[in-house]
């Protein structure tokens, strides 16, 4: 039976090996002191917490700035962790998917306290914003979502969870995921389907 | 276009935006492990250190140097309030030394009754 309780620096030198560490064995390992370890954790989860953060919040930046805090509070809670109770990555999910509920309300809290600037130029904004929606058709439509509608869809067909886990994550019934995701996916059909006209395709 | 062109077309930018999602970009990936390693070494800092930091916990716990300030001002003006009582309030010394002056007198037999009968 393979050790899983190698020291880091073997770790390191196997990659085979590393592949084979739970997440929970990586964590324990950052939490005495191993800094390969956070290498590792960085690999694994820190693309995940970005890419759902992406989703949420259609902006590269933010959706970065979201990602390091979660991967912050990652390092931050490792001693207090304990194996087995939950998945690292549900925890993280749920983490990064609550800083961007934050950020988004914070944004909307500025805006409404911001005076209204004249609009100018909204021909060459349109295109714009055609040019965006036709590179990534799929953001534009999940931005029109409902927030959690579109945290169900993101996580089950983008960052293919099962239902349960994504019940574990937002906290609510498996049959509530599946009533998310039902929903959001008809939605988007609609959205897609509703926008081929306004894009306008045919002025290509 | 039907709802099973929609569902496939659907399926495609998934599978799409999955391809996707596995890039980190190089330099959050650095501020995340630089991230890591901050935490990691502050945990390994001395436990001697972190026992001689438990009186500026305390210190900090009354709000640092503001709140020591405050602390000793109010520290002040108790005692200030204890030699010099507002006027609407009793005064406690007054009390116990006018109590004790009535027993001095009383023991050293100093009765000025008399004087007050002879008139």
């Amino acid at each position: 039976m393979e050790d899983l309780t190698s020291s880091p620096h073997e770790v390191r030198g196997d990659q085979f090996a590393a592949t084979e560490l739970s997440d929970d064995m990586l964590l324990r390992q950052f939490a005495d002191g191993d800094a390969g370890a956070a290498r590792l954790l960085t690999d694994r989860l820190g693309p995940r917490s970005f890419s759902v953060a992406l989703r949420m919040l259609s902006n590269q930046a933010e959706a970065e700035d979201v990602a390091q805090e979660a991967m912050m509070r990652l390092w931050q809670m490792a001693p207090d962790w304990v194996p087995g109770q939950a998945k690292v990555s549900t925890w993280l999910y749920r983490v990064t998917l609550n800083l961007c509920v934050d950020l988004r309300r914070k944004k909307t809290h500025a805006a409404l306290n911001e005076v209204a600037e004249p609009e100018d130029g909204s021909a060459s904004v349109v295109e714009k914003m055609q040019d965006e929606a036709r590179k990534d058709a799929l953001q534009t439509a999940l931005s029109q979502l409902p927030e959690r509608q579109r945290e169900a869809v993101v996580l089950r067909h983008i960052e293919e969870l099962s239902n349960p886990e994504i019940a574990g994550i937002m906290d609510i019934s498996v049959e509530a995921v599946e009533s998310l995701t039902a929903r959001g996916k008809r939605s988007l059909a609609a959205i897609l389907a509703g926008r081929r006209d306004e894009l306008g395709y045919d002025n290509d | 276009m039907t709802m099973t062109d929609d569902d496939t077309e659907l399926d495609r930018l998934f599978a799409q935006a999955r391809q996707e999602r596995s890039q980190l970009p190089d330099d959050l990936a650095v501020r995340m492990m630089t991230d890591a390693e901050s935490v990691r070494l502050g945990r390994l800092a001395p436990q001697t250190e972190a026992k001689r930091r438990s009186w500026w916990h305390l210190f900090d716990n009354v709000g640092g140097w503001q709140g020591m300030g405050g602390l000793v001002a109010a520290s002040a003006a108790g005692v200030w309030i204890g030699f010099s009582a507002p006027s609407f309030l009793p005064d406690p010394a007054n009390y116990l030394i006018s109590q004790e002056t009535a027993y001095l007198v009383a023991d050293l037999g100093l009765d000025t009754a008399y004087l007050e009968d002879a008139e």
